[in-house]
């Protein structure tokens, strides 16, 4: 940058590609800001994976997808035959599937790992407000696009699933059945459903979702990465002016999130050559036969990273407020940021109220997660009623608790034991 | 509160117990096949084209796939499985004419290629030795797996006229032939998947490797 002003560069001298890529484009200057002069702090710890696993994960999905769509019909009258013939005769199909199939699940746990290390280490307090918002609309548009993945493969689950989901929105006062015919785009789920679903899956969502986690990563850059120690570490800076508590992203990140990358695969491939059913919860049973309309499967449960919230629907007698409370289970997470007022982010050093009540919400979220699954029985119905209290109770109890929070005094240097 | 919590923890353990128990009035059998018994897997495939066959197809499998999959030629596999009627190439359906035999049944006899993903090896094998007869008189079966099926008892002759061991082997060998049909690369699959694990291992081992030289100078 030395050498001549960046803003009229000399084009008629000659010089590496790169000089001349750099001219016309900001290579370097966007690499340095991002990766190479991106600084981190150096405490991240074993949650601070998850953030690069959802993206190789969304990369898998990419890839997968992409070649998943070369042998896939989206009709109701193929679709199901066209998955058969992706594992049994197409070359490599089988893995493509299962990698993709597994790779819905492994979304979903990153994802959900990725946001419980948010809610320990205050990362969305300010000034990560609007990363923690960015944040909460990629799981929200990651669900919308599970769920319409999970129609396309045709089977009985698919067309249940999203029978009952659809449905809900019938219970919406006054427009609600016109809307549940709208999103359909027939009376029942059929053709129409499929091919309207497929579009979605491959290209209205995974772009939505390209550009919001473009943004996720664009606004936690110009505010910098939170620590397990919630230190600000741009407060305490060295003679050079990087911060002393701070590494460049690469090589240090670099490296380090690789090791995770692999061990993550190994994991991933024990699912997809091993156990690619997922114990009936990454493809269920029922899925193995092809959708019949005429047919009501005696349990629908949807998939398992829906269930927490399926219980909440499920726990709320009334039809309609069931599906607001299910709506404001997700809805609340985007409010955490004002919720919480306590100055202090970490766990580490946040009062035993705010570690009570997050031991409550997160007991209650896997109680709910598993309650989900479970056909309705009376008890179980009493014990998603509790756990949905416990879920929303650490909503509602927050803002008053955090305010006279008793907490430890933080340091000003980030703890790390090289 | 501590009487709350072990109701929580009693109704966790009760609904844990009726999941484990699959929902099943019946409890089943273990079938025990093995999909590397490549001569089970060709009597169960010889069994399918005899038993089988007449109402339920295969219609995601061709004759030259099992073939190739069960070490027979093309000409065996058509010899043994479909009398010389058929094409290698030909995808293996019911014999019979679905729409009469819907008639008599008063139902569509399924498609068998996903019914081990379904339900289960042990449910094929519970259901093809599950078999009661309900009224000797008429000659009427019933299945305590399913009960008012359909499906006639159509492994009958082992039930009258072999004993028990025979007629688990032929039960075995045809769930065993069910579950390749199901999944034909399952073997495949767990032979690619450990040599995948170890490539990932070693990988493992030289990026943990490089992360340590790296981070030797984060004081």
């Amino acid at each position: 940058m030395a050498e001549h002003n960046p803003n009229t560069p000399d084009f008629d001298k000659p010089g590496t590609l790169l000089q001349w890529l750099d001219k016309r484009l900001p290579l370097v200057e966007t690499w340095n800001e991002h990766v190479g002069q991106y600084y981190a702090p150096k405490n991240f710890n074993f949650w601070y994976y998850f953030g690069s696993l959802a993206l190789l994960v969304l990369v898998n999905q990419f890839v997968t997808g992409i070649w998943l769509t070369m042998s896939y019909k989206p009709s109701a009258a193929e679709a199901f035959n066209s998955i058969e013939y992706i594992m049994r005769d197409v070359e490599w199909g089988w893995l493509i599937r299962y990698m993709h199939s597994t790779g819905a699940s492994a979304f979903f746990i990153v994802v959900y790992l990725h946001m419980f290390r948010g809610i320990m280490y205050g990362s969305y307090k300010q000034p990560r407000e609007l990363v923690w918002i960015i944040g909460m609309l990629i799981f929200l548009v990651l669900m919308g696009e599970a769920f319409m993945g999970y129609l396309l493969p045709w089977g009985q689950m698919s067309y249940w699933g999203a029978q009952v989901i659809i449905s809900l929105f019938g219970a919406i006062p006054v427009v609600g059945p016109d809307l549940a015919t709208w999103i359909r785009g027939d009376y029942v789920i059929s053709d129409a459903t499929l091919n309207r679903f497929f579009a979605l899956h491959v290209i209205a969502l995974p772009l939505v979702l390209l550009i919001l986690v473009f943004l996720h990563i664009v606004a936690l850059h110009r505010v910098g990465s939170n620590n397990p120690d919630g230190v600000d570490i741009k407060k305490v800076k060295g003679p050079d002016g990087t911060p002393l508590d701070g590494i460049p992203f690469h090589p240090y990140y670099s490296v380090k999130d690789t090791v995770g990358a692999v061990a993550f695969a190994f994991l991933f491939a024990v699912v997809v050559f091993y156990f690619p059913e997922g114990g009936g919860f990454f493809l269920e049973p029922p899925n193995f036969e092809p959708a019949n309309p005429l047919k009501t499967p005696e349990h629908i449960a949807p998939v398992w990273y829906f269930t927490p919230f399926y219980a909440i629907l499920r726990a709320i007698p009334d039809k309609f407020l069931g599906v607001m409370a299910m709506g404001a289970a997700i809805g609340v997470l985007f409010l955490l940021p004002w919720l919480d007022r306590c100055p202090v982010r970490s766990i580490r050093y946040r009062g035993t109220s705010f570690k009570l009540l997050l031991a409550m919400f997160t007991v209650s979220f896997l109680a709910l997660g598993y309650l989900g699954t479970q056909p309705a029985t009376p008890t179980l119905t009493k014990l998603a009623q509790l756990f949905t209290a416990g879920y929303f109770l650490f909503f509602i109890l927050l803002p008053f608790t955090s305010k006279h929070e008793q907490c430890k005094p933080v340091p000003t240097r980030v703890t790390y034991h090289g | 509160m501590a009487k709350g919590f072990v109701a929580i923890l009693a109704g966790l353990l009760v609904s844990l117990n009726v999941w484990a128990g699959g929902g099943h009035g019946q409890p089943l059998e273990k079938a025990n096949n093995d999909l590397r018994d490549k001569a089970s897997l060709q009597r169960g495939a010889v069994l399918f084209s005899n038993y089988c066959q007449a109402c339920h197809s295969i219609k995601y499998m061709r004759y030259n796939r099992i073939a190739r999959d069960l070490g027979w030629t093309d000409e065996e596999v058509v010899e043994k499985m479909a009398h010389g009627l058929n094409k290698p190439t030909d995808a293996v359906l019911a014999r019979g004419d679905l729409e009469a035999i819907a008639k008599v049944l008063g139902t569509t006899p399924p498609d068998l290629s996903l019914m081990a993903r379904r339900s289960g090896p042990d449910y094929i094998y519970s259901f093809l030795l599950g078999y009661f007869e309900k009224d000797p008189e008429k000659g009427v079966w019933d299945n305590h797996y399913l009960p008012g099926t359909a499906m006639p008892n159509v492994l009958e002759d082992k039930y009258r006229f072999a004993d028990e061991a025979e007629r688990r082997h032929a039960a075995r060998d045809l769930t065993n032939f069910l579950e390749y049909v199901g999944e034909p690369i399952k073997l495949y699959r767990q032979s690619l998947g450990w040599k995948v694990l170890l490539f990932l291992f070693v990988f493992f081992i030289i990026a943990y490797l490089l992360k340590k030289e790296y981070w030797r100078d984060v004081k």
